[in-house]
């Protein structure tokens, strides 16, 4: 299975790079630099799925109190940090030429970079508790709090920096871009899927392991 | 009143605290839980008393969790090594506070005051009094409320022979009432042999060894215990 | 023995009772925030060069940034008193709901820091030149929706960092980026404030520029108040 997803990745992701480069026409008024713009909105909607299921994983797990909820919810949230880095990093490289400037106070790049701010800390929450049921619990908790902030921020965002909208609000695409834009979608759900099996396999043998040395530190 | 442990496990990350412990504490049972450090004493009280939840398994009290129902901890009264009272404020403040969450008013703290003595130190702050007046005061306010169980956890520490004995006849007098059971959790073989009738040894979170008790035999109990933990390395 | 247990209002005002009389006497938390937000502007002072027409500009960052600070001294503090003699573990014994804790200790938060606010408004109008006026009164509505705002997640966050390994650097991370919406209503809405008492000027007691930005203040305390009173069971348990 694992095998299976990794040549999808590979096949989608190769053919996402040569649609992006070789397929799709070059924008008119910004040039190729546009060509970002696959990969950084398609990065932006994993990051937002993945923030999305730490918060449903983080209420389950509260309900359930079933580790795997728990599991589950900690690699969401390390995917979300990562595409979110990622949406941090192509979105600079994009606004040099476009905006003139790395980084403008822009709502939804500002609101971007605090929401990736608030999952760094629920990640230093899981990583400096100490291991067991308690952190769990916490960390669940962070998840759902930091889940139910993204729209104020937004909102808020919005409200301060309304003269700063730089993000145009609907874009209007060649169909050839369109269809670029939904293979690359495609690809990054299928490299979400696969990162988020790989982790969660380990995760698995992780806990496994320490029922193991819990058996074995009890005789 | 009925306590209940059925089927408890209860883990801390890797560290197992106890082990499928069933348990049922009855009327008038006075218990004494020994073992050595980490046998899961501590942890069995303190699951008792609400304070966290079993891993696996249930725990109840007069047929409800203690986690969920207020009823049934109002019942509880929960003494232990540290004092459980604010420093900050005076002895009859802090009396005042604890009556106040159980719904009793002024009269039950002047009796609880006086009943420890205190009656004269019930306006100076208790970050001030001696080891021995504190544990007096944690007394009453463990017993304010004339709780039907007695949770008690390591009571004896830091006292000296005589407070410890004193303590030990004052705990007496309270469980020597109809109607109260108690849990002690203890090294004090000495100060406990007055309070108990029944002994349990818990090692390595196992219950291994549960039998009834005469009150009065201080050196065989002692021999007992001593027995009990010399299994473990 | 006939007793009757109070409820969770009952309770919660029980415990915010004991909290204020261990905190008029010790001053433990209130002394040291004043102290902090005379620091911090004595601070922004020197950075800024501030007073004059910087005021106007940066003076309601300069204010809330200090409060924030500020309060994270107090936040810290939120269980301290409970568990210096394990006393929370008497609390959760006792037939006490948990929403009465989180309740009486975010209020309790909540009338720590309007204190620092009142405190500290004169200093900040004496060292930067503000006019008084009735056009201030408006800050007062602010300052409450603010600390509540601060409070609300505050309290929880406080929880979970006061008693448990997790150590106290964490609590600013977790509150900070959870209050920045709240903080830009602050600014914007202690701007508006501001704005209003340029000399000259005979402004309304109420701009209604400010109505979005206290709204949104509102929104947030209530949003996170209900949201951290019912994740609070989830964190005070051991």
């Amino acid at each position: 299975m694992t095998r299976l997803l990794y040549l999808i990745v590979t096949v989608t992701m190769l053919s996402a790079v040569g649609a992006v480069f070789l397929l799709a026409p070059t924008e008119k008024q910004m040039g190729d630099v546009q060509r970002i713009f696959y990969f950084h909105v398609a990065s932006a909607l994993a990051a937002g799925v993945a923030y999305l299921l730490v918060f449903v994983s983080s209420v389950w797990y509260l309900r359930t109190r079933d580790d795997r909820w728990d599991r589950f919810a900690g690699v969401s949230a390390e995917l979300g940090v990562l595409f979110s880095a990622f949406v941090l990093f192509s979105g600079p490289l994009w606004a040099r030429p476009i905006w003139g400037v790395f980084w403008r106070w822009e709502p939804r790049l500002t609101t971007m970079l605090i929401t990736f701010t608030i999952y760094v800390a629920y990640l230093m929450v899981r990583s400096y508790g100490a291991p067991g049921e308690r952190t769990q619990r916490f960390a669940a908790v962070v998840g759902i709090v930091a889940f139910v902030n993204v729209p104020l921020v937004h909102y808020s965002i919005n409200m301060w920096a309304a003269d700063q909208q730089l993000h145009p609000p609907k874009v209007e695409l060649a169909p050839v871009m369109q269809q670029t834009k939904f293979l690359c979608y495609f690809a990054f759900a299928c490299l979400f899927a696969l990162l988020m099996r790989l982790r969660l396999s380990q995760e698995h043998l992780a806990a496994r392991l320490q029922a193991l040395l819990r058996m074995t530190a009890h005789r | 009143m009925d306590l209940r442990l059925e089927g408890v496990h209860k883990r801390f990350g890797i560290a197992v605290a106890l082990t499928d412990v069933d348990l049922a504490i009855g009327v008038d049972t006075h218990l004494l839980l020994v073992g050595t450090n980490g046998a899961g004493k501590t942890t069995l009280l303190r699951l008792l008393a609400g304070l966290t939840g079993p891993s696996e398994g249930r725990v109840t009290i007069g047929g409800q969790d203690p986690r969920r129902s207020t009823q049934q901890r109002a019942r509880l009264g929960l003494l232990s090594h540290q004092t459980l009272l604010y420093d900050d404020l005076t002895a009859a403040e802090n009396l005042t506070f604890f009556a106040g969450l159980y719904g009793l008013g002024a009269d039950a703290v002047d009796a609880a005051l006086a009943d420890v003595d205190l009656h004269d130190h019930g306006d100076a702050r208790v970050g001030g009094f001696s080891r021995g007046m504190k544990q007096r005061l944690a007394l009453a306010r463990a017993t304010l409320h004339a709780p039907e169980v007695l949770l008690l956890d390591e009571p004896f520490t830091g006292l000296d022979r005589p407070s410890a004995r004193a303590l030990s006849a004052r705990l007496q007098q309270r469980t020597a009432s109809t109607c109260v059971s108690s849990v002690l959790v203890t090294h004090n073989v000495e100060a406990a042999a007055g309070l108990v009738n029944r002994i349990i040894v818990l090692r390595g979170g196992r219950i291994v060894c549960d039998e009834p008790w005469t009150a009065g035999d201080g050196p065989r109990l002692q021999a007992l215990c001593d027995h009990h933990q010399e299994g473990q390395s | 023995m006939s007793r009757a247990i109070p409820g969770t209002w009952g309770h919660a005002r029980i415990l915010l009772r004991k909290d204020l009389v261990a905190e008029w006497r010790t001053k433990e938390r209130l002394s040291p925030m004043v102290f902090f937000v005379l620091l911090v502007l004595l601070v922004y002072n020197f950075a800024f060069e501030l007073g004059g027409a910087a005021l106007w500009e940066i003076g309601p960052g300069v204010l809330w940034s200090s409060f924030v600070f500020a309060s994270l001294f107090g936040l810290q503090r939120t269980f301290a008193a409970e568990s210096d003699n394990d006393c929370l573990d008497a609390l959760l014994a006792a037939p006490v709901e948990r929403g009465a804790l989180y309740l009486a200790k975010m209020v309790g938060n909540v009338l720590f820091l309007l204190g620092v606010e009142l405190l500290t408004l004169p200093l900040f109008g004496l060292f930067f030149n503000l006019t008084a006026g009735l056009y201030l009164l408006p800050l007062l509505v602010v300052f409450l929706l603010g600390s509540a705002s601060v409070a609300s997640v505050g309290t929880l966050f406080a929880a979970m960092t006061g008693h448990s390994r997790l150590r106290e650097f964490l609590l600013p991370l977790l509150v900070l980026p959870v209050l920045i919406p709240a903080l830009i209503s602050c600014v914007a809405a202690t701007g508006v404030i501001l704005a209003a008492g340029v000399p000259g000027r005979n402004p309304p007691l109420w701009p209604a520029e400010l109505t979005v930005h206290v709204g949104m203040l509102g929104l947030f305390a209530v949003v996170f108040t209900t949201l951290s009173w019912m994740l609070f069971d989830f964190v005070i348990e051991e």
